[in-house]
């Protein structure tokens, strides 16, 4: 079993999964403020680590080294700011343009790996059932669309194995109008071969009555009460998170003049709310752990 | 009642310039029937099963009717011919629509429009009963031919339909997943009484479940029986659909037996034991010396170990052989066996990471790719499509040499003379091969490697294409067969080996091999083996049998 098949998140309804990518990677990309960025990269990175073990490290591990070139690199083209730490070729370094140059760079980061997220969790099949309800036939076609791609790569690499055992196709010493030559044929060869393949494929759906009806959509995926639970929680979070935004409650101005409204105090609830919706899916992770965890030990 | 009845139906494709393709086809199909429709290539199975959709019917001129259930086909509705006339075709590749197992299920119901309740309980039902619950997440991309073929039958019973019409279903099937896939089909007709119409080569799997076979040949309907009645109609015509009866109906017509003809491995051996009471006099047929056997090898594998990545299990596990020159050399075994596998590697594809490969007494390694692949070593691939590349077989096969008299030479060797101006793709199965073959031969091989060349084609085309390779061992070609049809690799290779996890493990003759073997061998030698030693064709049985008889008069 795939990592990602084992995580409970990815067991919900599609409509969960991409509710949450929205807000996350939308709400995400309307906040500038440095804790709430920082709050969104600290999750981002403990949900991509779940979800892919030692090889989601890899991709974080590699996002550092990006973050310090954004980080360092800010104040080199921006100039603005009050505080001036030191002067590079003659102009300003500040310290507001660094401090923007961190928030550009998490927030890219963050945004990166809530995609990776995303790719993991929200496979093409699943976008399928979500969409495929409201337009079954264009989404028909570009599920064929998206078969035909694999399929193809996988005739080019028989056409050139078949070639090459009968001396055709590129040898080792072709020149490069030979070669050319060569994969024109073979680009010929895959064109007719896909043609004749969809001429029974067509009427493989025809046999099966394709365009008698409005086509319907068999949905996979069943709608349990706890995915009803979790979108009404990431409604009503997302609510106050946009209240949040709309009370300026998140806003934060780095350069000419530093301006960051304090988390705590009177936007406490905001940042709360925040918080907890990026966790959703570390803590339905966290929680089925403690349960197998927990159901384990009383066997 | 008849469910269809065809009513002396006529058709002429559009593009055949007035050649009947049907003509004046007349007969009933019962409810609840298994009706097998067998011919040659080109005699028209095909353009009649799909006349009996005809959503599916080519552009053409058409005379008399079908009638479905006492009304004319063509009055139904799409929705109607949907949902009762099921239609599984050749190809399991290509009538899968969509990515997921699941989703190609219920594709045909989302056709018709039908409700997630209806839905649900249909998908779950099929699954169930074909038994695809543990492939029912996957990618239709990492089946099995036999899965996809399966998942095919499976959602086209979904819609439930009446009648299930399966055009050579089995034909790009190994033989123990063509056999998986007809016992369905059989399981189909028993228990929930859909009428089955189909069209086979493994006439050996079906004739003896069938309740009629109907023949034809050149359109026509030649005969039309009961199963165990067609064999004698068919000897007595002396027609050439005869070759393609099961072994045994060929066995007792071929030695003159009577009684009734047995149609079964099991029915074969108790009319043998009936036949001879006492035992047979002569028991196995004069031992002939092979004569290849003691040839220099012409290609020398050593302990090949190979596998496709790193992490992954070895797929070659040190095969070795020596494959004598001027031979037909059979592998046969299992499927995934890594027999392919090990072609390729021979090919330089696959590059075994421990052991020796020489080919001509010089390692492979040693060769130039040019070098090698002109006058020494060529591969026919398992699809002959995928050495198609142009618009005619003329130039496909002066692609290869631009010699006009070699062209002409090697096509009259492979019999395809009359295709070659026809496009690649418009061939029959049998015919592309042939063709594709003649497309090999023009680099001068002198070691050739067959990849399943009898997949998919005719028993007459296979009696052509091994007068074809026994002309070409004639001159002197070695020839590498991997094949999983025991009956071919009995009657024409001079030597069979049996791949088995990633070795070869035993080589010997044909009659040696199969006749030590008790399963994996022909169906002769199964009928036979309680009285004859060695008899591993039906030609064997049918000679034993005369000489026994022969003995007594």
């Amino acid at each position: 079993m795939k990592r990602e098949e084992n995580d409970a998140f990815s067991r919900c309804h599609p409509a969960v999964g991409f509710t949450f990518f929205v807000g996350a990677i939308g709400l995400g990309a309307m906040i500038m403020h440095p804790a709430y960025i920082a709050a969104s990269a600290v999750f981002a990175v403990t949900y991509y680590c779940l979800l892919k073990g030692a090889r989601g490290m890899k991709l974080v591990a590699l996002s550092i080294p990006l973050f310090l070139f954004l980080t360092f690199a800010n104040p080199l083209v921006n100039h603005d700011g009050q505080r001036v730490l030191t002067y590079v070729f003659g102009k300003p370094y500040t310290f507001e343009a660094l401090l923007y140059g961190m928030v550009i760079a998490g927030m890219l980061i963050a945004m990166i790996l809530w995609a990776g997220c995303y790719n993991a969790v929200m496979t093409s099949d699943k976008f399928m059932t979500l969409f495929g309800g409201m337009i079954p036939t264009i989404s028909m076609l570009l599920l064929m669309v998206l078969r035909l791609v694999p399929n193809m790569l996988r005739k080019i690499g028989q056409l050139a194995g078949a070639r090459r055992c009968i001396g055709r196709g590129a040898a080792e010493n072709a020149t490069k109008k030979e070669q050319a030559a060569d994969s024109l044929n073979v680009l010929s060869a895959l064109m007719t071969w896909a043609l004749e393949g969809g001429v029974i494929t067509a009427d493989s759906m025809k046999a099966r009555g394709y365009g008698t009806e409005r086509r319907s959509s068999f949905q996979i995926h069943t709608l349990t009460g706890q995915d009803i639970c979790l979108l009404g929680t990431m409604g009503v979070l997302t609510v106050m998170i946009v209240r949040l935004i709309a009370l300026g409650g998140t806003a934060a101005n780095y350069t000419p003049i530093m301006e960051i409204t304090p988390v705590t105090g009177r936007y406490v609830w905001g940042f709360a709310a925040y918080c907890a919706f990026l966790s959703l899916p570390t803590v339905l992770y966290i929680k089925e752990a403690v349960q197998w965890h927990i159901s384990r030990s009383g066997i | 009642m008849a469910h269809f009845e065809i009513r002396d139906l006529s058709f002429t494709y559009a593009s055949a310039k007035g050649r009947l393709s049907l003509d004046r086809v007349s007969f009933d199909v019962d409810k609840g029937q298994y009706l097998v429709l067998c011919g040659k290539s080109g005699s028209g199975k095909t353009t009649l099963l799909k006349q009996l959709k005809p959503v599916l019917s080519p552009a053409g001129k058409r005379s008399g009717e079908v009638l479905f259930n006492g009304v004319p086909v063509r009055q139904l509705s799409e929705r109607d011919q949907a949902a009762k006339i099921g239609y599984v075709m050749q190809n399991p590749d290509d009538q899968i629509v969509t990515d997921k197992v699941w989703h190609e299920l219920a594709f045909g119901l989302e056709s018709l429009g039908c409700d997630q309740k209806t839905m649900r309980a249909r998908v779950a039902e099929m699954a169930c009963y074909f038994g695809i619950q543990d492939w029912f997440h996957r990618d239709v991309a990492n089946l099995s031919g036999g899965q996809k073929q399966l998942l095919n039958l499976a959602s086209i019973m979904a819609m439930q339909p009446e009648v299930l019409i399966l055009d050579e279903p089995t034909s790009q099937l190994d033989p123990i997943a063509a056999s998986d896939f007809l016992n369905t089909v059989r399981k189909i007709n028993l228990e929930l009484g859909t009428t089955v119409i189909i069209t086979e080569h493994r006439l050996e799997d079906i004739f003896p479940h069938a309740d009629r076979a109907v023949v034809m040949d050149g359109g026509r309907v030649i005969a039309d029986d009961r199963p165990r009645n067609i064999g004698r109609l068919l000897y007595e015509q002396d027609n050439p659909m005869f070759t393609a009866m099961p072994t045994p109906v060929r066995v007792f017509y071929g030695s003159g037996g009577s009684g009734e003809c047995p149609l079964t491995v099991r029915d074969g051996r108790s009319w043998l034991s009936e036949a001879f009471p006492a035992g047979a006099k002569v028991k196995s047929l004069p031992e002939t010396k092979n004569p290849v056997e003691d040839n220099e090898p012409a290609l020398i594998m050593k302990e090949l170990w190979f596998r496709y990545e790193k992490d992954t299990p070895d797929i070659m596990r040190g095969v070795s052989a020596e494959v004598p020159t001027g031979s037909l050399y059979a592998i046969v075994g299992g499927n995934g066996a890594g027999k392919s596998t090990t072609l390729k590697a021979i090919c330089g594809i696959n590059r075994p990471y421990r052991g020796k490969i020489r080919i001509f007494g010089k390692p492979v390694e040693k060769y130039r790719s040019a070098e090698l692949f002109s006058r020494c070593l060529a591969m026919l691939p398992q699809d002959p499509k995928s050495l198609f590349v142009k618009k005619t077989v003329r130039e496909e096969l002066e692609e290869m040499n631009s010699d006009k008299a070699r062209v002409g030479e090697i096509a009259a060797l492979c019999q395809v003379e009359p295709l070659l101006d026809s496009h690649p793709y418009d061939l029959s199965g049998g015919e592309q091969q042939r063709a594709a073959l003649a497309k090999v031969l023009l680099t001068e091989p002198r070691l050739l490697l067959l990849d399943e060349p009898t997949k998919g084609i005719d028993s007459f085309f296979k009696e052509t294409f091994a007068g074809i390779l026994a002309e070409l061992k004639a001159k002197g070609i070695t020839i590498v067969m991997v094949s999983h049809d025991v009956e071919f690799c009995a009657r024409y290779a001079d030597m069979v080996s049996m791949f088995f996890d990633g070795q070869i493990l035993t080589t010997d003759t044909p009659r040696r091999f199969f006749g030590s073997n008790s399963f994996y061998t022909t169906a002769a030698n199964r009928m036979s083996r309680h009285v004859f030693t060695q008899a591993v064709t039906a030609e064997d049985v049918i000679a034993l049998c005369r000489a026994n008889r022969e003995g007594e008069a």
